[in-house]
């Protein structure tokens, strides 16, 4: 026998952004509850808007099911004594089990109990199990008290809908009970309605003015802002974080059109989108050509009366925030980027590692040094980019709208009458923002990008507060990729550990030496020895490149396989683009039937050579030395690919240089199979190890071969 | 079938309307505070009385000075000082999200009218010590009131919870008025809002940007937070409170004038805070020994 379920959360408005995972709490607490208590059910959905969580299930059993226990007794011959009465262990055993030793089984020598116990009505399980479910919904999210109660929830919960076919379930969340009603849109169907069932539970509230289904309120908010904007002859810009913040705002959304001066346009489209979407939630509109239009979309909750009313309500506000932005952006002009420079020295960057404008001659040298690595830069515009790359922070447009910096440096550096190229840098050297946004598209925004995000990294590391796993405030992870793929997408040659090296030295030259340790004494009157307040210059240089190693991991692994991206990582990576170019060509060959071959040949080579470092002596192999062809074939075969291959990696072609080495690996194969390369003969030994060495040397500036999976 | 209100005419009548709203639906009135203090929040009917277990129902109007926020008396929007209308509930009843959207009725605002949205905010104030969970309302896009949960104040537990109901006046009569510039309100009959309170905003802007003796607002700060703590110690929590009310101010305006750093304002925060949890204590023991009065009252 089963009945369908139906619980609702009813609430004062939640936070938009607690709703989506609270219904997962919801749906997956349901599901692990259930299995524990063996309550058989079916298809499990979640709904929910600002005023209520709701969670359907389908064919939840009447009874939880029934549960065969089992036990072990006594063995036979210590449960009966010499005329088959049954011992005080039988008994005993017995009692436990609520039987007679009669009703008792035998089983292997021993005495057995079994025994049904009945599953319980689910109708007892659920209050416990629901209250649970209000409770785990809000975990770990800040959560209030109201009235003179003492339990919490994000917001006071109104009321609670629980039923179990057509019954009630008497789920308790602190003085409030379970009820069988629901309630409809707050203004339009304010009354109360009692669920049929959940097939028509969203229907009955769409009748209802609410639409509980979150992907069709999502649906519906996208129709009211297309419907509108095209209304202004015209598009929704699209955002769909906006759209899903509004889905989370009403239940019932209604679209309202609104214009604003078109004086405002020759604001930056950026600053107009921010006004509109920022605090006030309207959708912006452009032209079928991308332009925007001094239009917008306003998601209203309730369908009022007289549009008009609110339109006018919607524009008010809309003017006074664009008269803000209006009157900073001609404040901000009155006076040039670069006059405001200067004032950087009064923005912290960090507490030990100072000003923004420390920040800003710091990278400006950096990404000169960068600079004068690449190709038809002008080192100027670098520099003068890289002067004025943070001065729009000290505007009132940022000071205001902190995501538009970059945006406002940009504007203003064009309107300054600098050159388009570092007006363009200024904006790009932010680039990029997050994984999926786009890359700078010039040098001068990438090279500055670089230098700044270098400057932050050794920074922070230097001053000792490296990234943990769950601490990364100065988004350094983030920073590493950015500079990974803008110095890759680039194909900028340069090397890493020379930039990390120039970035630290002006580090250390702004923080002085590392304070010496000093003891520190313990409660116990006992002196041990202190912790150092921050790594030597050398110590951050390796966790740097070590953090950059983690980070190379991590962005490759997914595609290329983690142990090829530690093969090529551990033949070196401080030209990140050459590495990526070696794992690009060795990622290639992977896929290829005789590539685990290859990894076996050349890994075993790798390992011997790397197990027998010490034992090596530099030197030439000694043709006279050899005892089998194999050894002669070998190692004719190593000098001519060694020309071949060298020649490759030159040109950065690692596709030729892998083929010419896959070539040898026949005469790999047979050198093994032949030769045993740990002679007893200490002159045979070394030469062969020696063989067995130049081979690896044809491989090892690409990659390590011994770190290649082949299981 | 009541009868639809319409909207007040008059900053006063507005004024009028939530005071016979709030006083029909329990609230004892009270007048805002004599001290210079920032909100409504501040004033001591609202930051003591919202601890402990005692009931507590209020309204008044919070005349709220922000000396950072002054504007010569140029700017159409912003305001040296601005008024509030504080409704305090405790504990806050179930029905409160009721309560307060009938109270919007009766000043012309409906919800069939005017799209009216509940949006997350969550309020703090570190130097009170305070904060709560709940939201600003909207009223086509405009904020007017801030509806807080208070959870905490002075650094204790609020228990009971009290709903505290700032709406934000002089935003609320230039919508209702449909007036652009706050100095056009129709105070009352004949007398707009630029003829009582101009000339103070001009003057209080001056003083408060330009004209303030740092170091004589140094100086009364320390002396105010002196004395804060010796009433403190003579176990006179309300008159202490003043003092901290007076040092709070003083740092606004020290603040507004640019005296105080970055890495000052920390500090001074910190010490105000401490005063103020200092008198919430003092107040709640005071009360403890007093046996809870409204308590008993109540039962």
């Amino acid at each position: 026998m089963s009945a369908d379920l139906i619980f609702e959360i009813g609430c004062e408005e939640l936070p938009a952004s607690f709703i989506g995972p609270a219904l997962e709490l919801l749906a997956a607490g349901w599901t692990s509850e259930a299995a524990r208590l063996r309550i058989g059910h079916g298809e499990v959905r979640t709904l929910g808007t600002p005023r209520r969580l709701a969670l359907l299930v389908k064919g939840v059993a009447t009874r939880a099911e029934d549960v065969e226990e089992r036990g072990e007794g006594p063995a036979l011959s210590s449960a009966f004594d010499g005329e088959g009465r049954p011992t005080k262990a039988a008994e005993g055993f017995a009692r436990k089990w609520g039987l007679s030793v009669e009703q008792l089984g035998r089983e292997n020598g021993r005495l057995v109990a079994s025994r049904t116990v009945a599953g319980r009505d689910t109708l007892e399980l659920l209050p416990e199990l629901l209250s649970q479910l209000i409770v785990e919904s809000a975990r770990n999210r800040k959560a209030m008290r109201w009235g003179a109660g003492s339990v919490t929830y994000p917001r006071p919960v109104q009321w609670l809908c629980a039923l179990l076919g057509g019954a009630v379930v008497p789920v308790r969340f602190g003085v409030l009970e379970a009820g069988g009603v629901t309630y409809g849109h707050r203004f339009l169907a304010p009354a109360a309605l009692t669920p049929r069932g959940v097939d028509t539970y969203v229907d009955q509230l769409r009748e209802a003015f609410v639409l509980a289904d979150i992907a069709e309120r999502r649906a519906r908010v996208v129709a009211e802002i297309d419907r509108v904007a095209a209304e202004a002859g015209g598009r929704r810009v699209v955002d769909d974080e906006l759209v899903d913040t509004i889905t989370g705002l009403v239940e019932w959304p209604s679209g309202v059109l609104g214009a604003f001066d078109a004086q405002a346009l020759d604001m930056p489209r950026e600053v107009l989108i921010s006004e509109m979407r920022g605090h006030q939630k309207y959708a912006s509109i452009e032209g079928h050509d991308g332009r925007l239009q001094p239009a917008f979309v306003a998601v209203a909750n309730t369908p009022v009366k007289d549009v008009a009313v609110s339109r006018r309500g919607y524009e008010r506000v809309l003017r006074a925030r664009l008269a803000d932005a209006r009157y900073f952006f001609d404040e901000d002009r009155t006076r040039t980027l670069a006059s405001r420079v200067d004032d950087l020295r009064r923005v912290t960057f960090q507490e030990k590692l100072g000003s923004i404008h420390h920040k800003v001659e710091r990278l400006g040298q950096l990404a000169a040094t960068a600079a004068a690595e690449v190709a038809g830069v002008s080192v100027d515009h670098v520099r003068r980019a890289a002067q004025l790359c943070k001065a729009d922070l000290t505007t009132g447009m940022v000071g205001e709208f902190p995501e538009l910096q970059g945006v406002m440096g940009r504007e203003y550096a064009t309107h300054d009458g600098e050159p388009a190229a570092v007006a363009l840098g200024i904006f790009e050297h932010y680039l990029p923002r997050g994984a999926s946004d786009g890359l700078p598209t010039g040098d001068i925004g990438a090279l500055v990008g670089l230098a700044d995000r270098l400057d932050t990294i050794t920074g922070i590391f230097a001053i000792g507060k490296a990234p943990t796993g769950a601490n990364d405030p100065f988004a350094l992870r983030r920073a590493c990729l950015g500079v990974i793929r803008v110095v890759t997408s680039r194909g900028y040659r340069l090397s890493l550990e020379r930039l990390v090296d120039a970035a630290l030295a002006a580090h250390a030259a702004h923080l002085g030496p590392v304070p010496p340790v000093i003891p520190v004494m313990d409660a116990e009157g006992k002196t041990r020895k202190g912790k150092p307040e921050r790594p030597t210059t050398a110590e951050a240089r390796a966790q740097v490149l070590e953090f950059f190693r983690g980070r190379l991991r991590a962005l490759w692994a997914d595609e290329h396989g983690a142990d090829v991206v530690e093969a090529v990582l551990s033949a070196g990576f401080d030209d990140l683009t050459d590495a990526h170019r070696r794992l690009l060509a060795l990622s290639a060959i992977k896929s290829q039937a005789d590539f685990v071959p290859l990894a076996v040949a050349f890994g075993r080579a790798s390992n011997i050579v790397e197990k027998q470092g010490q034992e090596l002596l530099p030197g030439e192999v000694d043709g006279r030395l050899f005892h089998d062809g194999a050894e002669e074939r070998l190692h004719a075969a190593t000098q001519a690919a060694r020309v071949r291959v060298d020649e490759a990696i030159r040109s950065g072609d690692y596709a030729t240089a892998l083929k010419a080495i896959a070539d040898l690996r026949p005469l790999v194969d047979a050198f093994f199979d032949a030769v045993m390369v740990m002679a007893p003969e200490a002159d045979l030994r070394q030469n062969r190890l020696r063989l067995v060495r130049d081979v690896t040397r044809l491989f090892a500036p690409i990659a390590d071969f011994g770190r290649i999976q082949t299981k | 079938m009541t009868v639809r209100a319409s909207a007040p005419a008059t900053f006063t009548e507005l004024i009028l309307r939530l005071q016979s709203f709030w006083s029909a639906h329990g609230c004892a009135l009270l007048q805002g505070y004599d001290l210079e203090v920032g909100a409504g929040t501040m004033n001591p009917q609202t930051f003591l009385r919202v601890l402990g277990p005692e009931p507590w129902n209020v309204a008044y109007v919070e005349p709220s000075r922000r000396p950072a926020d002054g504007r010569f008396g140029e700017n159409p929007n912003r305001l040296y000082q601005h008024h509030q209308f504080q409704v305090i509930l405790k504990p806050s009843p179930p029905n409160t999200q009721e309560l307060y959207l009938q109270s919007l009725a009766a000043i012309g605002i409906h919800p069939d009218e005017h799209d009216l949205r509940f949006v997350e905010d969550d309020w703090e104030s570190p130097t009170l010590g305070a904060w709560g969970l709940g939201w600003e309302v909207w009223c086509d896009g405009m904020e007017v009131t801030q509806f807080t949960y208070f959870q905490q104040a002075g650094g204790f537990e609020c228990a009971p919870v009290s709903a505290e109901l700032t709406y934000g006046l002089e935003r609320i009569a230039m919508y209702l008025q449909n007036k652009d510039n706050v100095f056009d309100i129709a105070f009352a009959s004949g007398l707009t809002y630029r003829d009582m309170f101009h000339q103070n905003e001009v003057e209080a802007s001056r003083y408060s940007l330009k004209e303030s003796d740092a170091q004589q607002l140094f100086a009364l700060f320390a002396s105010y937070e002196t004395e804060c703590k010796r009433l403190l110690e003579r176990k006179l929590p309300m008159p202490a409170y003043d003092f901290c009310l007076k040092c709070s101010h003083t740092f606004n305006n020290l603040d507004a004038r640019g005296a105080i750093s970055v890495t000052e304002r920390a500090g001074y925060i910190q010490r105000v805070r401490a005063l103020a949890r200092g008198c919430a204590e003092g107040y709640l023991t005071s009360r403890e020994a007093l046996g809870f009065p409204l308590l008993k009252r109540s039962a």
